[in-house]
């Protein structure tokens, strides 16, 4: 029989204090709710033919397992990936060098602020890589190895590499804090692509991916089914204002071309939000056309490989000359921003169609010269200045219930600057705007933990905890000045954000802001409204 | 003086040293970042416990007010609900408070033979780890309705059309 303790011996052995170990030594904890589910072996196989060289190693497997059948050269693929990439970009060579361990991004990343766990720290996150470039790539780290912080590749620094890179949503706020502007975001594209390359992946990327390349939305929604869809929104609108809208879809010969992300179309709220763009369209009447080739503005490509990010991103420029539309105006999203404002003219740039020219605002006049090259522009840009210009019929009051604050989504706000054009046009559609506290916002803005494809909902714990910042800071001004609903422009945070409000700021509504802006506009000729875009019913509007 | 009036008179003392138990239960790393930070929006984690540590102290000294004990402890219960602990782990940080009070009392109150007063007292400590389990619970189970809400929210639309699918089969198979 087994010896039993006696209590004062078990109290003695009770020790909640974590193991002193060095972090390099620390083994990995892959249980359950620590990564997202592997991509399935069919999505992987589909974009090995689609766009080849970039992914590997198809095949049904869990992390949960100790063999990750990865190929038997795994480690030579992975080692030839990293020589190759720091030929490629003298960036990613200058941040594996540069690094001085100052510490000013340790404690900025949210995931590290929420969860403590020290491999979220930027600095030691970039480490897991960075250890590996001395250990195999420079003389010092091969000859004296642990003493230069030195490590060779092995499965279990793969498997490190796994669960912390895809602890990183890429939002970058520990860039803005570096002294030496190590954009850690990029090391973690660099990670990520090495793990592709042996098949170490997550589902929740590589299906949009697929499904994004072969039908051309996130969840592979056909044309004729993007059509039904669309027409249940005018149906809805109809209901709301009493006018039927004319929605132009793959039609040619508009002079624009409007791309969302496809949450807009298919996932609450953000349909909320499409409805505001049809109604704001139909106000102005805008000569635009919908695609379903391009019916995704989110790209979800740019969480694998610059390769993939660049074929997805081509649908827009491809399909803007197919319809023969001078510009692109694109939907509220974040990730597609960054592709857009960061990548879109150096790759795909060469794509755009003779009838391409700098996007001119029909209704204003205005040039929009800062999309003079990629000939696209942010919606939230375009509807400033529409309202600037007194182009906009608005009734406040219908938005009177609403006590709003501003979510500034990482890549308009950090990849875009643009922090005052979406807060004109809520001001201009709300009476109540409080902003969350200054290092919150803005350029210094928190992640809602989702981003770079990590909004799925197996890891919902380390979104939680990654979510505490924003969701500490919400919470603040939901108790200082009672604010009831967060605003933003992008279709990733309408989703994870929801979540997020009901944990740490509960009672607090997520909208995007055309949503908040169709819900102001008059319609010429619409009947009077008693309810909102969500169907409730409209202050004063309330049945007895 | 008893123990309440000392603890009373120490209140603040024993919130600071609670919650710097409550900080050993992080790795030693971020011990040392979360220490020197007292803001409440760059280090949430570390705000929270010394906030919840100070308000909790007087609380377990009045002891006539459940509603306010677990509002204070709520924060605290969902940040470590959503942590890397294990149920256990994430409700230690109640009963390194017991670790905290024999280490300042033992020996005084036996001394005087008063021991049992902190074993009174300490009812009230097991007292507040039934509480917090009972905060911990509800936050597991809202995480798991939300990530069923999630998957539901993300197809509003799709489920609509497929409804309206099966209502056009129905209607075929009644004609």
């Amino acid at each position: 029989m087994a010896k039993i303790i006696k209590p004062d011996e078990m109290l003695k052995s009770i020790n909640y204090a974590p193991p002193a170990t060095d972090w390099m030594d620390l083994p990995n904890d892959l249980s359950p709710g620590r990564w997202a589910y592997p991509a399935k072996l069919e999505k992987v196989e589909y974009l090995m033919h689609e766009v080849p060289g970039v992914f590997g190693n198809p095949r049904t497997w869990n992390p949960a397992d100790p063999d990750w059948q990865l190929p038997s050269n795994w480690k030579e693929i992975v080692v030839n990936g990293f020589r190759e990439r720091l030929d490629k970009y003298r960036s990613l060579k200058l941040f594996m060098d540069i690094c001085v361990r100052c510490g000013a991004c340790a404690d900025k990343c949210h995931y590290f602020i929420g969860s403590g766990d020290p491999k979220n720290m930027p600095v030691l996150r970039a480490e897991l890589m960075r250890s590996i470039y001395r250990g195999e790539f420079t003389l010092a780290g091969k000859i004296l190895g642990k003493l230069t912080g030195a490590r060779v590749m092995e499965e279990d620094v793969l498997k490190e590499w796994f669960l912390y890179f895809y602890q990183c949503t890429e939002c970058r706020r520990c860039s803005l804090f570096c002294p030496y502007g190590i954009d850690t975001a990029e090391v973690t594209m660099m990670a990520r692509e090495l793990l592709h390359l042996v098949g170490v992946n997550i589902n929740w990327i590589l299906e949009p991916v697929a499904n994004c390349t072969r039908t051309g939305n996130h969840l592979g929604i056909q044309p004729h089914a993007f059509k039904d869809i669309v027409e249940f929104m005018v149906d809805d609108i109809e209901t709301i204002t009493g006018k039927r809208l004319n929605v132009p879809l793959n039609e040619k010969g508009h002079e624009v071309l409007f791309i969302t992300p496809s949450g807009d179309v298919f996932a609450d709220p953000g349909i909320y939000t499409f409805m505001g763009y049809l109604i704001m369209f139909d106000a102005i009447g805008l000569d635009y056309t919908l695609s379903t080739y391009a019916s995704e503005g989110g790209n979800f490509g740019l969480f694998t490989h610059s390769d993939m990010m660049k074929a997805i991103n081509g649908k827009m420029y491809s399909e803007a000359n197919r319809l023969g539309a001078k510009w692109i105006l694109g939907g509220e999203c974040g990730h597609m921003w960054r592709v857009v404002n960061q990548y879109m003219d150096t790759m795909n740039g060469n794509l755009q169609g003779p009838q391409m020219q700098t996007p001119v605002n029909p209704i204003t006049g205005t040039v929009f010269k800062n999309a003079a090259q990629t000939k696209m522009v942010h919606i939230a840009e375009f509807t400033a200045d529409l309202i600037k210009h007194g182009k906009l019929n608005l009734d406040k009051s219908r938005n009177s219930d609403i006590i709003a604050t501003w979510h500034d989504s990482c890549n308009t706000a950090r990849a875009m600057g643009m922090f005052d054009e979406p807060r004109y046009v809520l001001n201009s559609v709300v009476d109540n705007f409080h902003e969350m506290p200054e290092s919150t916002i803005r350029e210094q803005t928190f992640c809602c933990a989702g981003g770079s494809g990590l909004n799925t909902d197996e890891i919902m714990e380390i979104r939680m905890r990654g979510g505490l910042p924003r969701g500490n800071a919400l919470k603040h001004v939901v108790d200082k000045h009672g604010v009831n609903t967060m605003a933003c422009v992008c279709a990733i945070d309408r989703a994870t954000l929801i979540p997020l409000a009901d944990y740490w700021a509960p009672g607090v509504k997520i909208t995007g802001l055309h949503e908040l802006v169709g819900n102001a506009i008059i319609l010429d000729g619409e009947e009077e409204r008693t309810m909102n875009l969500r169907q409730e019913p409209l202050p004063g509007m309330e049945e007895e | 003086m008893g123990l309440i009036e000392e603890m009373a008179a120490r209140s603040e003392e024993l919130a600071q040293k609670w919650a710097d138990l409550i900080l050993g239960t992080y790795p030693v790393e971020t011990q040392a970042v979360w220490r020197n930070n007292r803001d409440q929006f760059s280090n949430p984690v570390g705000h929270s416990i010394l906030t919840a540590t100070s308000e909790l102290i007087p609380l377990l000294l009045s002891w006539n007010d459940a509603e306010a004990v677990a509002k204070a402890l709520d924060k605290l219960v969902k940040i470590r609900a959503v942590q890397d602990f294990s149920p256990s782990q994430a409700l230690s940080f109640v009963f390194v408070l017991k670790k905290l009070l024999r280490q300042e009392f033992v020996a005084q109150l036996s001394s005087k033979g008063e021991l049992e007063e902190l074993m009174r007292f300490e009812t009230r400590v097991d007292n507040l780890a039934v509480i917090a389990f009972d905060l911990y619970v509800a936050s597991r189970d809202q995480i798991a309705r939300m990530r069923v809400e999630e998957v539901k929210r993300a197809h509003t639309n799709i489920v609509r059309r497929a409804n309206l699918m099966k209502a056009d089969v129905a209607a075929h198979k009644a004609d």
